[in-house]
Parts: C-alpha cells; sequence; structure tokens
C-alpha cells in the first residue's frame, strides 16, 4: 500500500511539473473570464452565464488534461521503458497501475478545487453570492473526469499515447450523446431495438455526470440522485480500472 | 547449509511473435540451464540478438516465460521477496526527466520501503560512489548519456543488494566512467555481491568475471571460467625492436612486421632465448617482449565465425 | 490473481444498470441540457453556426425528439415551454425540416397529458411552416385539419383544404372532404378521414401513435353512439331507459363488447340514456 502511495505521489509530482497542465489551467481561467465579460453584454442573467461558463470550462479542461496527461501516464513510461526500473523493484504492475491513477486523481481533484476557487471568487467580484449547491455540480463533474481518466489509461496500457488519445476522445464524445444512442429510434424507427439498446449498454453515460444545468437554473439537484450517480461513476470507473489491470498485468515488454 | 545459489535456470524459453499479417514465431531464448554462483561476478555475453536482454527482462519480470523456471537468491521466479534483495540495471536506461538525481534515489528507496533516514543516507553515499554528488539536485533531463547511466546503476544499489543484474554496465561511459563502474563492480564482489552483468564489450568481460556464459542465437553455448573457455597458456611472444633489417631475424621469428622503422617479431616461446640473442648478435635494439594469449575475442571469432555475423556483430557500445 | 479481479467484474457489470435505472428515476430518463434556452430565438443561434446550419438544425431536432419522444410523453411533469423554443430553432437552422413543423403542431395542440394543449400555438407553427415550404401540401393538408379538429372552425378548414388541394401532388379527395366540411358543418366521419389520413402518410412512431389513438377514440366515441340509440330503442320496447348498460345484452339488443377501445368500461347515465367514455379511461378527451 505505500508503495501505491509512493508512486501516487510521484505522479502528483510529475503531473504538476508536467507544462500541459498549465496551459490547460490558463485557457481554463481565461474562459472563466470571457464568461465574465458575457454576462455584461447578454440581455439575460449574467449570474447563470457566469456559472455555466464556469463549469463549462471546468468541464472542458479538465476532460482534456483527463485524456491528455492521463494517456501519457502508462504508454509514456512504456514507451520511454522509463518503467523497466521499477517493475523489477518489488513493485507490482497492480500498485503501479493503481498508483498512477490514484496520482492522476488527486492532481484533478486540486485543479478542480482551484478552478471552484476561482469561479468562486469570480462570483464575488461581480458581487454575487456563490451557493453551496455549485458543488453539487462540480462533483459530478470530478467524478466524470475520473472515470476518463480511467479510460485513458486502460487504452494506454496498449497502444501509443496519441491513439490512446483518440480511442478516448471517442468514447467520451460518444457518451455524452448516450442519451441520443438510447432514444435513437424516436429519430430512426428501422434501428433495431438490440442496436440501440446494446450500444449504450457498452457506453458509459456521461450524462448523469451534468447537472450544470440544473444547478446553473438554482434548481435542487434531487435528493438520492448525486448517491445513485455517485454508485454508477465508482463502479463504472472500477470496471475500467480492473480492465485496465488485465490489459497492463498481461503486457510483455519487449 | 550453504546459501542456495545466486540464480538458477531451468530451461527457461521465450519466444516472440513476428509479422503482421502472417504471424511466426522467432525463438529468442531457448532452454536456458544457467547457475550463477554467490559472491561470483558472472559475465554474459553474446551478439546482438542472441537473447542476453531477453533472459534479463525474464528475470526481471518484464517478460513472461514461455517455458521453464527460474529460482533467484533460492526464492521462485513470481515471487516478491527476492527482489527486495536485488538491483537492476536496464540497457539504456530512462529514468525519469522531471525528477533530480537525488529524488530519483528517493523515490527508488521509498518503493523497497526504507524509512526516510536511510534513503537519505544511501542517497549522499550512492551518488558520492557514482560520481554525481556535485548533480544531486540537477534534473535528469540535463544529464548527459554517462551521467544517466551513472544515475542508473545507483539506483540499481539502493537496496543494498545481494545479486546485482546490470544490462550492458559500461554502455555510453567514456574511459573515465568505465574505470569507475569497474572498480565498482569489483567493490560489489569484495562486499560479498553477486554481479550478474551481460555485455558485449568482450574486454571488460575478460577483465572483471569469474565466469563467462557465451550465448548464440539463443542458446548457451558455453558456461566456465576464462581458463576453461580460452586456451590460457602463452600462444607467442611479441618482440618489438629497432635498428634491424627486415629479413634480419630470420627462421626465429614467425612474423615479422614492419612498424615505422621498427619491427615487430612473432617469436614462438620456445625461441624466445634465442630469438633475442639473433637479434643482439645482428645490432638490433631490443624495446619491449610480451606474451599474447588467446583473447575472447579470438574466441568468439573462432568459435561463432562467420554464423555470428561476424565483426559486425560485435560494434563497441 | 487474475481470477479474482474477473469475478469482480461479473459483480460491478450488472450494478451498471441498474445503479442507470435509480438515476432515470430520481432524475428523468430524458434529460436536455437547457442551455438551449440560451440561445434565446433562432436568428440568433443560426448565427453561431455559419455553414453548419443544417446539422446544427439536425442536432436540435434530435434534442427535440429525444426530450418528448416515445411513451415518456405520456408521463407527468413534461416540460412543454421548452417545445416551443426547440421547434423553433430549428426550423430557423433549417427551414424545409418538415417533420419539426408537424411534430411541434401535434403536440402543441394536444390536450394534457400528451401534449401541451395549446392548438392555437400548434396551429401558428404550421402556418410558419406553411409559410417556408408553400409547395408543401401535406403541411396545408395539417393545417386545415388542425383547424377543423381542434379549433372546429370548419369553414376555414374548408378553404385551406382547398388551397392544398390546389398543390401540385395533392391528394385527390382533399376538394371532396373540404366541400363535406362546408355543407355538412363537419361531422365525426369527416374527422375520422383526416386522422386516417394522417395515419397513413405517418412513419411509424409517436405521430402514427398518436394518429392512431385518435381512431380509436373515434371508434370508441361510434361504438358508445351505438350503445347510446340502443338505449333509445330500448325506451321504445320497455318504456323506460335500461338500468344498466348490461341489460341491452339481456334484451338481445346488443351481443358486442360494452367496453371502449381502451377495454374500459363505458360510462351511462340511467337518466338520460347517454353512453359516454369514462373520465379514467385513456380513450377520455375534453371536448
Amino acid at each position: 500500500m505505500s508503495r501505491l502511495v509512493a508512486v501516487a505521489a510521484n505522479t502528483f509530482r510529475e503531473t504538476v511539473r508536467e507544462r500541459v497542465l498549465y496551459n490547460l489551467v490558463f485557457f481554463a481561467i481565461l474562459m472563466t473570464l470571457s464568461g465574465l465579460l458575457l454576462g455584461q453584454l447578454s440581455i439575460r442573467q449574467d449570474e447563470k452565464i457566469l456559472k455555466d461558463i464556469g463549469l463549462a470550462a471546468m468541464d472542458l479542461f479538465g476532460t482534456l488534461i483527463a485524456i491528455f496527461i492521463g494517456t501519457g501516464l502508462v504508454s509514456k513510461e512504456i514507451e520511454r521503458r522509463s518503467l523497466y526500473p521499477l517493475l523489477a523493484k518489488p513493485l507490482t504492475r497492480g500498485e503501479f497501475f493503481l498508483g498512477k491513477f490514484a496520482g492522476l486523481a488527486f492532481t484533478l481533484l486540486v485543479n478542480v478545487a482551484v478552478m471552484t476557487a476561482g469561479l468562486a471568487l469570480t462570483l464575488l467580484a461581480t458581487g454575487r453570492r456563490p451557493a453551496l449547491a455549485l458543488l453539487g455540480a462540480v462533483y459530478p463533474i470530478l467524478l466524470g473526469l475520473l472515470l476518463v481518466v480511467a479510460f485513458a489509461m486502460l487504452f494506454s496500457t496498449q497502444t501509443s499515447a496519441a491513439l490512446a488519445a483518440v480511442l478516448t476522445v471517442g468514447v467520451v464524445v460518444a457518451g455524452r450523446f448516450a442519451d441520443v444512442v438510447r432514444n435513437m429510434r424516436e429519430v430512426a424507427p428501422d434501428v433495431p431495438p438490440w442496436l440501440a439498446e446494446g450500444l449504450y449498454a457498452v457506453l458509459p453515460n456521461f450524462q448523469n455526470f451534468d447537472f450544470k444545468d440544473k444547478v446553473a437554473y438554482g434548481d435542487p439537484v434531487p435528493g438520492g440522485v448525486l448517491a445513485w450517480v455517485t454508485i454508477y461513476g465508482v463502479v463504472w470507473i472500477a470496471i475500467v480500472l480492473c480492465l485496465g489491470l488485465v490489459s497492463f498485468r498481461s503486457r510483455d515488454f519487449q | 547449509m550453504p546459501a542456495p545459489a545466486a540464480l538458477v535456470t531451468t530451461g527457461l524459453s521465450k519466444s516472440y511473435r513476428t509479422g503482421h499479417i502472417i504471424q511466426g514465431r522467432r525463438p529468442a531464448l531457448q532452454d536456458l540451464d544457467l547457475e550463477v554462483q554467490r559472491g561470483e561476478i558472472f559475465g554474459y555475453v553474446g551478439p546482438n540478438g542472441s537473447g542476453k536482454t531477453t533472459t534479463l527482462k525474464l528475470l526481471t519480470g518484464l517478460l513472461k516465460p514461455d517455458r521453464g523456471d527460474a529460482r533467484v537468491l533460492g526464492e521462485p521466479l513470481a515471487a516478491r521477496s527476492w527482489r527486495f534483495r536485488a538491483g537492476y540495471l536496464p540497457e539504456h536506461p530512462y529514468l525519469y526527466d522531471y525528477l533530480t538525481a537525488a529524488e530519483y534515489l528517493d523515490y527508488a528507496g521509498r518503493l523497497f520501503g526504507l524509512p526516510a533516514s536511510r534513503r537519505r543516507e544511501k542517497t549522499r553515499e550512492l551518488l558520492a560512489l557514482v560520481g554525481l554528488e556535485r548533480s544531486a539536485n540537477v534534473p535528469l533531463r540535463r544529464f548527459s548519456k554517462g551521467m544517466v547511466q551513472r544515475a542508473g546503476l545507483a539506483q540499481a544499489l539502493v537496496n543494498d543488494p545481494e545479486l546485482v543484474i546490470l544490462d550492458e554496465p559500461m554502455s555510453g561511459l567514456d574511459p573515465i566512467g568505465r574505470r569507475l563502474v569497474r572498480d565498482l563492480i569489483l567493490g560489489l564482489r569484495r562486499a560479498g555481491k553477486t554481479v550478474f552483468f551481460s555485455t558485449h564489450i568482450l574486454s571488460d568481460a575478460e577483465t572483471l568475471c569469474d565466469r563467462v556464459g557465451v550465448l548464440r542465437a539463443g542458446r548457451l553455448v558455453r558456461v566456465g571460467t576464462l581458463g576453461e573457455l580460452l586456451r590460457l597458456d602463452v600462444q607467442h611472444m611479441e618482440v618489438l625492436v629497432s635498428g634491424l633489417a627486415p629479413d634480419a631475424p630470420g627462421p626465429w621469428a614467425r612474423r615479422c612486421e614492419s612498424v615505422g622503422e621498427r619491427l615487430r617479431l612473432e617469436v614462438d616461446e620456445r625461441d624466445l632465448g634465442r630469438a633475442l640473442a639473433a637479434v643482439e648478435a645482428a645490432g638490433g635494439r631490443i624495446l619491449s617482449v610480451q606474451p599474447v594469449r588467446q583473447t575472447l575475442e579470438d574466441y568468439f571469432f573462432r568459435e561463432m565465425g562467420a554464423a555470428a555475423g561476424g565483426a559486425s556483430a560485435w560494434g563497441e557500445g | 490473481m487474475t481470477w479474482r479481479l474477473a469475478l469482480l467484474l461479473v459483480l460491478l457489470v450488472p450494478a451498471v444498470p441498474w445503479s442507470q435505472a435509480q438515476i432515470d428515476r430520481r432524475a428523468g430518463a430524458f434529460r436536455v441540457q437547457e442551455e438551449v434556452l440560451y440561445l434565446w430565438s433562432g436568428t440568433r443561434v443560426k448565427r453561431f453556426f455559419p455553414g453548419f446550419e443544417d446539422v446544427a438544425a439536425d442536432l436540435y431536432w434530435l434534442r427535440t425528439v429525444q426530450y418528448f419522444g416515445g411513451q415518456r410523453l405520456f408521463a407527468a411533469n413534461k416540460r412543454f415551454e421548452l417545445l416551443r423554443p426547440l421547434i423553433e430553432i430549428s426550423t430557423t437552422l433549417d427551414p424545409r425540416l418538415e417533420m419539426a413543423y408537424r411534430y411541434g403542431a401535434i403536440f402543441l395542440s394536444e390536450p394534457s397529458p400528451i401534449g401541451a394543449g395549446r392548438p392555437r400555438e400548434g396551429i401558428e407553427v404550421l402556418e410558419t411552416g406553411v409559410r417556408n415550404l408553400p409547395g408543401s401540401w401535406r403541411l396545408r393538408q395539417d393545417l386545415g385539419f388542425f383547424n377543423y379538429l381542434y379549433l372546429h372552425d370548419s369553414e376555414r378548414a374548408a378553404a385551406i383544404l382547398n388551397e392544398a388541394a390546389a398543390l401540385p401532388g395533392a391528394a385527390f379527395w382533399l376538394r371532396t372532404l373540404a366541400a363535406d366540411l362546408l355543407a355538412k358543418g363537419g361531422d365525426r366521419a369527416a374527422s375520422r378521414r383526416m386522422w386516417q389520413q394522417m395515419f397513413d402518410q405517418a412513419e411509424a412512431g409517436i405521430i402514427k401513435e398518436n394518429a392512431r389513438m385518435r381512431l380509436q377514440i373515434l371508434d370508441s366515441l361510434d361504438r358508445g353512439d351505438r350503445l347510446s340509440r340502443l338505449a333509445a330503442e330500448f325506451q321504445r320496447q320497455r318504456g323506460r331507459l335500461p338500468a344498466r348498460l348490461d341489460e341491452l345484452r339481456v334484451a338481445g339488443l346488443w351481443n358486442g363488447p360494452l367496453v371502449d377501445a381502451a377495454d374500459v368500461s363505458f360510462g351511462y347515465d340511467p337518466k338520460t340514456g347517454r353512453v359516454f367514455i369514462d373520465k379514467a379511461s385513456p380513450m377520455w378527451r375534453p371536448e
């Protein structure tokens, strides 16, 4: 366990020293500030616009971080062989894999916390009070990001970082349209039900992590939903990590 | 009860899949039966592609064997326990370039479960040992290839291992670095450690190893001490003379070669005395006399011949 | 080691649809991103998608259908206030999205809980459609139908149907239907013909289903009327109205079912002899 923590801590250090992170955070902040500007221009509620854009930035850039750093975590280690001296030590492949995940998860947590604080500060600067309910949207975003990381790591155990990134983007995009897949027969009734249901079953439904609209409108998040969303998210993350573990353990490093 | 051998393999085999559409299997290592004794320096030599790195990767768990088994420090290959007592340096090591040398060694120490104070101590000690104490806080990104190699060696020793497995430890090093590593390996043996290293720099194997294992096309063809492998008795004497005409030495010299103004004579050991007398009688000056023994290189060229790919397979470094 | 992972996977996988169902139960299975409301008019939306209006129209249309589609439509707490803007945005992005006009019209006009119960808005949508697609006889046909079916304005309906009949490709019977409307002021037979047309023209899906249900309602009304006439006949024969509909059976006047098309028993007022569709039946519609 302590080895896993050691790997996680080192991974956190690795991501923090990775320049990509700062570029993306910078753009996220930029986007939030532009929300501020848009809020001035629109005739509708500017607070809602600010919240929406702030949350959207968190979601978008968090996803990009999760994909690009996540795919590099394992595949770069394999490509560059920096993995080799480590695996010869009493570090199991499982500890390495999960430690990397934990490290990036922590990085994302810190990132999301920073961006939430930034959003709250921006809201305060415009003379509004940031509601605690905002966390109701932030928390599921974070869950979604962890699932993206899990997928990124799964793919990167078998392919190069670039291909893994493409595959992860594919899964994320498809997952965001999961509802459309499920209901596609409404628009295309000729599609056989088993196809629509089947596709829906293997895709993670990223809509489940999207509470941005409810929170931005000030609607209360229905009781118990967040608990079930947590269960859904944790189960999916566990499934993908298990698959990633199996894949990583079976790998021969030629 | 005597301690078990440091390393024993039985029938260890591995083949790789080749080709994309039509898949074949290329055997990289076949039926390796090897034993490395405690406290010895064992050299594992062979041409490129002969299976040296495959063997080391099988031992360290980077590859899974198709067949066969091994025991390391008395424990089964798959056990984790022996890894606490062994160290490994891969070929062309890549260490995390975003860490400093000291941070990397500290990380390695954490993976062995060493407490913080011990990690600090070992880091200081090892960086000094490999001559990197002044670069302790420089990011590995800025290290030269030789410096990385030395840092790699340091990380293999963090846990004070009983068995040290090194894949091409001299690669990328300048002569000073190679001397340092050579001394380090000898120092390990003095401390009772076992060193198992692969190389294709034959002179290193010659000067360091107690025993040598020769690998060819995935098979271990010879194992033994250098004395067993080579005919260490003197083949001939090499005499360097000056002030003599090329035809002067007469029948005593088997061969006669001009080196500038001097002559290099190949003289049979038995005829040495008479040859020297003849040189002096002819008015020449004897500059040096040296015995020539068969080298490991001669052995390989003789044993492996053209089948091993000849000289090109033995590129330095 | 791997079998433990395999076991874990086997346990985890069914948890996915189970937890999804729990989420759906609490949050609704058809959630739409309401940021579409930001883009508060179709023209503004159009400006955001230069060159990609058609794709954007499709996406919005997909969202609309997803949001309102299927059996969900017949559930409670539907947010119909989004329907009009969504339709409007979709048709502004692509004015030739004929389906959107018809869909929007039906579900804006149908009474609650199936639709928004705002037939005037539904007709407005059709009128926009007719303006944007003047050559579409079907849209004009629908407009005529709706004026009759929901607003009970047979004159206007007849006029529009005649306009539709003048368009190339129009069905031949539109004129006769228009004439019928003018002559009889409209009757159930005309309604039936209209819904039958819409049923025949629609592809499998909710619009077809809706038309089918409408036809079943007409069938139920017809049967109810028939039973009412039989009750009157009963009175002529026996001097009193039947106390219960069963008596019609006993008297040998009727040996068919006493239920409407949804298998719900008819309501019966023994004082007036009127047979009507029970309010609890899915066939019931307000007048």
